[in-house]
């Protein structure tokens, strides 16, 4: 079969996983969430009509006179149209909007953050892995400090230093609040100005562990025979480092990929607590602390399609760049 | 006496390319016989199919079809619960063939205990001893990497005659090993066949020690037997194309350079089997 | 495997090796800075609490920064920061160990067991651990955490449901492990002992996952106290749990840092920093294990202090003479690979280099070209090649730049097995223009790719093989491939290390012949680096036989078949059985002539 073919039916498969765990998780778990989320509905004012019910039923379960199996296509329907139900932390909010509201803020902030803290540990690691033995080696175990340092921890030492003492930058939020959002300069330039903080807690902490897999894979390609050939050869250093070995070391951190995501997003949701950054992370939190099943369970849904589609990009990225994978059956 | 019989031993290999699927015929209609006191050598390139057919044999493979039938002295099919009592295998690599994380006498005292046989340390020694692995005690406690290529060739000899086989499966046993001591192992080998009328299966790629190590060699080409005989016969007087090209191909330092020349088709028949005790008939 | 260098040979570890060698990490700073992390930290979770007091004592003295009374000042309803600290490292640890045994163990199922049975049980574990492994854990955590009331959630509940997401990735490692230890001989031959199945896997195969399985264990644990401590600080941790997690989330709440009370937020992180970094550290040690080349490398190198033989010069039919050559591993004892070699190439010669594993033969040949990595080193003679033009370069004394113009350009190489001497990831042609673009740089692209064309020809393969990978070409047509790489710049020496030894004896031959012709076409010398002896004397005009790091035998390839010198060498000779001689070697039974 061919790989991209079997790629995709793979991510298929994982798409499929997790939008039935999604309808699972709430049907396993004890207490009514439908109950609770009517009664905060009607808290809020909200009226309760039918359609509102029905569509948290299918979320989260019903009273039971229907079949599980005709909840379970009712709701795959839903999912596909994009129909999550109302939020009520939000409310009168639909939960799409919640989410395509704070969705860009996430996608370009760890989106970016990630981006950088991937070249900068795959260079470093190459460039440390290449001239093992020098004092660069010390590097090394310095990088697993970072590793073991939890995000959110760090993001608190971050804002006590540059935020609270230094003033640098400002403690929370993705923007000021005063401006209007908007495609302006003054819009962007705020919100650079605010993602500083959260990108750099996201780099410095994700940056140790790409760092470490491609030193440890450039080490070992460094004594593959093709870069004895490559010296034989009377190339360039500079050249042997980057088209030889790091060009080969780098294939295993980019099929690890999945791995590290995983984590990066993961730190990234309490990154954004901690910085109260108008993303989706964010929107979790706020979405569990207030028994916002509807919320909560979109947006572990939407950011697992997120995840699932950044890995499906590595991997088909990967056949580009290893012509064996290409070849394989 | 032990014999070990093949019959139309035929192997395939299902390769799965998407939904097509092709069959690979690894080996195809091999059949021959091993007797005690004989040596048979199977003598090909890789690729060839000579290693599926010693896997057979040892059962790390099913055959496709055909069959394998072991028969005691007194007449008796040996099932396959005891198959293993009879039949055992020397690998090629013996620095992978022993497992790293346990001492020699591990790897000699378990085949001992699994065929019910006497596993003291005096069963030990004695093993130990028969492949020339003395002081005996000081080869007992080590573990693989503190012992030598041909040493440890030595000792995966020695596990393979510690069930009591009386048929041996040796598959390149010498050709990982420095080349001035292949000779010694061969030569060991060949002294436990004559001592206890062992029935060998040699398997290598290299004609010359086939002809001075076997009484009877097959040469194999994609999966099949293309010539068959007693062993000078075929590597003196050889018939088949293909194994007159191998025996061309070996290095003769008379010759200098001019074996070099040597016309190499794209394939050979593989439809006839010459068969040189047919021809003497 | 004919040619591990000597270091690996010469240096077995002799030291009293217990069944637990193989898979105990070696000592080094690292080990001890991480044990001593790891150990610390622990006894402070196991003990501290006996020592401190009450954490949840509250005290009407409010925040206060760090006291004799309070070593770590107190919170802001005066409960002690370090009682709360030791209880809170206690947590963490407890709930990290839990994790970590659960998911290894459930990793060990998947990974272990699916990849052994093979066919579809692996199928459909890999399916599960991969599909596992790509849906985002924390995300899904918390989705359910959120469903299960706070007064539920006990510390089991937040154990099972951290593992469930977190044992895929050592899953897939230990698959990949299981998968290759399957197919070594030495599982192969406990089967054919008779061993069963599940002995195979205990006795045969985990001991030798062990590093693997210690690594990942370790990891999982970091990855769980990690975990555990960001859900606690969302506030979705276990009920009445008290983790430094919780500790942080408090603070938070509490406005630690609005009121820079960094004594209290502070030590728990970094509780977490320095254990997680410890067990890195152990990591570090066991993945060593796992994989050796990791292990910290020599120093550079440093070839000042050759004691330069005079190099010979005014031999004018020789292209390369090596004189007194020294080479040392600086390894404790030092190893002598080579020992006083002296050596002449005389233009287009082909000089033959027998010897067995260890001999010394590549690392000379790795010297000539200065390829020797530390902690090899020449510690004497001189290596000076004859250039066409009259000039006499002395290849030990070239600095670094013109030491790289004089490779390839000069003197290019052959590596055994062409599998790997070409580079996986990019076409054949990439690889033979980076000659060109390096050392011929003003050749336009037209000029270098018909030049590359032109070589392929010339060895026999067809130009449209320059866009294949190394993956896409047979062993023989790779072999041709090097050679013509190694063509390229027309150098005046080849040096070819066991060129033929991973192939067929038909393919070989065809290699062979084609060597012989582009020397006589192209008049370059070259040395053939062999064990094959019998090899060498058909195509070689002067061999010199190899044993310990010394030339044992010098002379013409007639000389060693017709009157071989030295014993080695007629030991050497004799280890070839002849294929149409006398038989009688091994005193065989009497060959029966019979019929079947």
């Amino acid at each position: 079969m061919n790989y991209y073919v079997r790629k995709l039916l793979f991510y298929v498969v994982a798409l499929w996983t997790a939008v039935t765990l999604n309808f699972l998780i709430p049907r396993l778990m004890p207490g009514n969430p439908v109950d609770i989320l009517m009664a905060k509905l009607q808290v809020r004012g909200g009226s309760v009509d039918p359609a509102a019910r029905r569509a948290y039923e299918l979320l989260l379960g019903t009273g039971g006179d229907e079949s599980l199996l005709s909840q379970y296509f009712a709701y795959l329907g839903n999912m596909l149209t994009g129909d999550f139900g109302v939020s009520v932390s939000v409310f009168p909010a639909e939960v799409s909007e919640v989410i395509a509201s704070s969705l860009p803020w996430t996608i370009v902030l760890v989106g970016l953050a990630t981006l950088l803290s991937f070249l900068l540990g795959i260079a470093l690691g190459a460039i440390v892995g290449w001239k093992r033995g020098t004092w660069l080696d010390t590097l090394v175990p310095a990088t697993t400090v970072l590793a073991a340092v939890p995000y959110f921890w760090l993001a608190l030492i971050l804002a006590a230093v540059f935020a609270t003492t230094l003033g640098w930058f400002p403690l929370s939020g993705g923007y000021d609040v005063t401006l209007t959002p908007g495609w302006n300069a003054e819009f962007i330039g705020s919100a650079v100005y605010h993602g500083i903080l959260p990108a750099l807690t996201i780099v410095v902490s994700s940056v140790g562990g790409w760092l470490l897999g491609m030193r440890n894979m450039t080490v070992s390609a460094a004594s593959e025979d093709y870069v004895l050939t490559a010296r034989a050869k009377g190339l360039r250093d500079s050249r042997i480092m980057i088209r030889y070995a790091a060009r080969n070391a780098v294939l295993p951190s980019v099929a690890g990929f999945a791995i590290s995501l995983g984590f990066v997003v993961s730190g990234s949701i309490i990154t954004e607590q901690v910085f109260s950054y108008p993303g989706i992370g964010s929107k979790l939190l706020q979405a569990v602390q207030n028994n916002d099943y509807a919320l909560m369970q979109g947006i572990f849904l939407v950011i697992t399609v997120a995840v699932l589609a950044a890995n499906l990009a590595v991997d088909l990225l990967y056949g580009l760049i290893d012509a064996r994978t290409r070849a394989r059956v | 006496m032990t014999t070990l019989e093949v019959t139309g031993l035929v192997k395939d290999y299902v390769i799965r390319s998407g939904l097509r699927r092709a069959t690979l015929r690894a080996v195809d209609g091999v059949s021959f016989e091993l007797r005690p006191g004989r040596t048979v050598a199977l003598v090909g390139e890789s690729g060839s199919g000579k290693s599926t057919v010693a896997r057979m044999i040892a059962r790390l493979e099913e055959p496709t079809s055909g069959r394998i039938t072991v028969t005691t002295p007194d007449g008796r099919r040996v099932d396959d619960r005891t198959y293993r009592d009879h039949v055992q295998m020397i690998f090629q690599d013996p620095f992978a063939s022993l497992n790293p994380f346990h001492t020699v006498q591990h790897h000699l005292v378990r085949p001992l205990r699994l065929h019910h046989r006497d596993a003291s340390w005096p069963a030990v020694r004695h093993l130990l001893e028969r492949v020339n692995l003395k002081p005996a005690e000081d080869f007992a406690a080590r573990r693989p990497h503190e012992l030598s290529g041909g040493q440890r060739q030595r000792v995966a000899i020695a596990r393979a005659l510690a069930p009591g086989a009386r048929v041996v499966v040796a598959d390149e046993p010498v050709s990982m090993l420095d080349v001035s001591i292949r000779l010694d192992i061969l030569s060991l080998l060949a002294e436990l066949q004559r001592e206890e009328t062992l029935a060998v299966l040699y398997i290598t790629h290299d004609l010359a020690t086939a002809r001075h190590f076997s009484d009877e060699i097959l040469v194999m080409y994609r999966g099949r037997v293309v010539e068959r005989g007693p062993a000078d016969d075929v590597i003196l007087r050889p018939r088949h194309p293909y194994t007159r090209l191998l025996a061309a191909a070996a290095p003769n330092p008379d010759a200098r350079g001019r074996s070099l020349d040597l016309d190499v088709p794209e394939s050979f028949d593989t439809t006839e089997t010459y068969d040189h005790y047919q021809a003497s008939r | 495997m004919t040619n591990p260098g000597p270091v690996t040979k010469t240096i077995v570890d002799k030291r009293a090796g217990g069944r637990w060698r193989a898979v105990l990490p070696a000592w080094s700073p690292k080990l001890g800075i991480g044990l001593g992390l790891v150990v610390l930290i622990a006894l402070f979770g196991l003990l501290g609490p006996l020592f401190t007091g009450d954490p949840s004592a509250v005290r009407d003295i409010g925040l206060t920064s760090p006291s004799g009374d309070h070593l770590l000042g107190t919170t802001q309803t005066g409960q002690d920061v370090l009682a709360q600290l030791t209880h809170a490292t206690r947590g963490s640890l407890q709930i990290g160990l839990l994790v970590g045994v659960l998911a290894t163990v459930l990793s060990a199922i998947f990974g272990i067991i699916g990849s052994y049975a093979g066919g579809a049980l692996d199928e459909v574990f890999s399916l599960f651990s991969n599909v596992a492994l790509v849906i985002p854990g924390l995300p899904l955590v918390i989705v359910i955490a959120g469903f299960v009331p706070a007064d539920q959630r006990g510390s089991w509940t937040i154990a099972v449901v951290l593992a469930l997401t977190g044992w895929a990735a050592a899953a897939r490692v230990l698959r990949a492990q299981t998968l290759s230890l399957r197919n070594r001989d030495y599982v192969a031959a406990a089967r054919v002992s008779g061993e069963k199945t599940w002995r195979v896997i205990c006795v045969e195969i985990l001991p030798n996952l062990l590093p693997i399985l210690a690594s990942q264990f370790v990891f999982a644990v970091i990855l769980a106290i990690l975990n555990e401590a960001g859900l606690s600080f969302l506030g979705l941790g276990a009920s009445n749990s008290s983790t430094l997690g919780t500790m942080l989330y408090y603070a938070q709440n509490g406005f630690a840092l609005q009121l820079d009370a960094w004594w209290w937020f502070v030590p728990p992180g970094l509780i977490i920093a320095l254990f997680g970094c410890g067990l890195a550290l152990i990591n570090f040690s066991i993945d060593e294990i796992i994989n050796p080349q990791l292990r910290t490398g020599h120093a550079r190198q440093n070839d000042s202090d050759v004691t330069a033989a005079k190099p010979s010069s005014g031999n004018r039919s020789a292209v390369l003479t090596v004189t007194g050559l020294d080479v040392v591993y600086r390894a404790d004892p030092p190893v002598h690979a080579v020992r006083d070699v002296s050596l002449t190439l005389g233009r287009g010669e082909i000089l033959g280099l027998a010897g067995e594993s260890g001999c010394g033969k590549t690392t000379l040949a790795y010297a000539i070209n200065r390829l020797h990595r530390p902690p090899a080193q020449v510690t004497a003679g001189s290596v000076v090649l004859h250039d066409r033009d009259g000039q006499d370069i002395d290849v030990l004394a070239l600095d670094a730049e013109r030491l790289r113009t004089f490779r390839w350009s000069k003197l290019s190489m052959v590596f055994q097995g062409a599998m790997n001497a070409l580079n996986p990831v990019t076409p054949v042609r990439a690889q033979l223009e980076d000659v060109l673009t390096t050392h011929r740089p003003d050749m336009s692209k037209q000029e270098r790719r018909s030049r590359c064309a032109e070589v392929f020809r010339r060895v026999g393969v067809d130009p449209s093989r320059l866009d294949s990978y190394a993956h896409e070409l047979s062993g023989g047509m790779r072999q041709r491939v090097m050679i013509a790489m190694a063509m390229l710049l027309e150098p005046q020496v080849m040096i070819m290390d066991e060129p033929t030894t991973a192939l067929d004896v038909v393919v070989q031959r065809g290699i062979l012949r084609e060597i012989l012709r582009l020397r006589d076409e192209m008049a370059f010398a070259v040395i053939f680096i062999t064990h094959d002896l019998p090899l060498l004397l058909e195509i070689s005009d002067r061999i010199a036989v190899m044993r310990s790091g010394e030339v044992v035998e010098y002379a013409t390839a007639d000389e060693i078949h017709r009157r071989p010198r030295h014993p080695y060498t007629r030991q050497l000779l004799r280890s070839f059985p002849s294929l149409t001689g006398e038989r009688g070697l091994f005193a065989m039974s009497t060959p029966e002539r019979e019929t079947s």
